[in-house]
């Protein structure tokens, strides 16, 4: 064995790998490498089904102040219970963007003082930040329900992948309220890619 | 007779002793220190930090100047997300995901400059009670800026 050919093995990523076994390494890696994009593809690019949360209520708490004020309920998004029987052990949420939210009052105050609304969700997973999905600013004057513009660029899949989720709902108010809680309602659906 | 007195007796003070295991217990997580209304160094804008599940997150509460020149409520014109470009910037979540790591510090966050649509990593370190240190960097630590925040008391009813 020579300097050159020591130096080849040694310094290879595959120890051992000579140059007349090369043909048959690249030849299995290259099958792998096809098996491997041919199984991702046949995956797809998974299903869209729709899952929504109606009257989920929120309890703004007083003295409220003017300005934003911020009420958070936590659900769990079961994508077994969304699929039924379409369930597979494994199946995970891959995608998730919010589809419509629309709040309702849900005390006899009504939408009286309410600016704006803004619904966020978040996750206690510390790989995850907190994602706003939802505006509705300003709130007209005299509305009974307010139909938020959504985001369909909020990316929520790794916050619904958890199961877990907080739902964040704030209002802002015109004027201070000292006298009791203020009430609202949502209902809003989400589009899941589901793999 | 006395053998059923005694026997409820017996299962009076079972069942207060149970009771009083599910009373629920106050919460004295420490990272709740947080929790408040902050103003930064500038005082341009107070912060109120509040807890959601186990992370700590800050919305705009007040401005120095709520309008923008047309005398409208100012949104968060810069946000990269042109769908969010509505949402009010009072009320806005610049501080976001803070897990609180023990030794008066919380980490994993970021900080939010409206004034660019800039988003950093965020680390916070409580001084005393009344006083942290907000720390903004891209990437290493080492290189960013602290800025200093003083805590607020609530204000009390108007009379």
């Amino acid at each position: 064995m020579n300097y050159s050919s020591c130096s080849l093995v040694e310094l290879s990523i595959f120890p051992g790998l000579k140059h007349n076994n090369m043909y048959k390494y690249a030849k299995t890696i290259g099958i792998l490498a096809i098996s491997i994009l041919s199984f991702a593809s046949c995956s797809g690019p998974g299903e869209i089904h729709e899952y929504s949360v109606n009257d989920l209520e929120f309890t703004l708490e007083g003295p409220l102040f003017a300005g934003p004020n911020g009420g958070q309920e936590a659900i769990n998004i079961s994508i077994a219970d969304a699929l039924g029987d379409a369930y597979v052990e494994g199946m995970r949420i891959s995608d998730a963007r919010l589809k419509s939210a629309t709040v309702f009052p849900n005390d006899s105050l009504g939408f009286a003082n309410v600016n704006a609304f803004v619904v966020a969700f978040a996750s206690d997973n510390e790989d995850v930040s907190m994602q706003e999905a939802a505006v509705k600013n300003p709130l007209e004057e005299g509305a009974t329900v307010a139909n938020l513009e959504v985001s369909s660029d909020a990316d929520l899949g790794e916050i619904m992948a958890d199961g877990k989720v907080y739902v964040v709902l704030d209002a802002d108010l015109a004027e201070d309220y000292w006298d009791g809680n203020r009430d609202f309602k949502l209902n809003f659906t989400l589009e899941l890619t589901i793999k | 007779m006395l053998r059923k007195l005694t026997f409820l007796a017996v299962s009076a003070v079972i069942a207060f002793g149970t009771l009083s295991f599910d009373l629920p217990q106050k919460s004295e997580d420490p990272g709740d220190r947080l929790i408040g209304i902050w103003e930064p160094s500038n005082g341009r804008s107070r912060i109120k930090i509040d807890r959601i599940g186990n992370k700590y997150y800050g919305r705009v509460v007040w401005l120095i100047e709520p309008n923008d020149a047309d005398g409208n409520p100012r949104t968060d014109i810069n946000n990269p997300n042109p769908d969010l470009r509505n949402v009010p910037l009072r009320g806005f979540r610049m501080c976001k995901d803070f897990v609180y790591q023990g030794n008066d510090e919380w980490s994993e966050g970021t900080l939010y400059d409206p004034n660019n649509g800039s988003t950093y990593n965020g680390t916070i370190k409580m001084r005393d009670e009344n006083t942290l240190d907000m720390r903004g960097y891209i990437g290493v630590e080492a290189i960013g800026r602290t800025d200093v925040w003083k805590r607020l008391k609530m204000p009390s009813r108007k009379k």
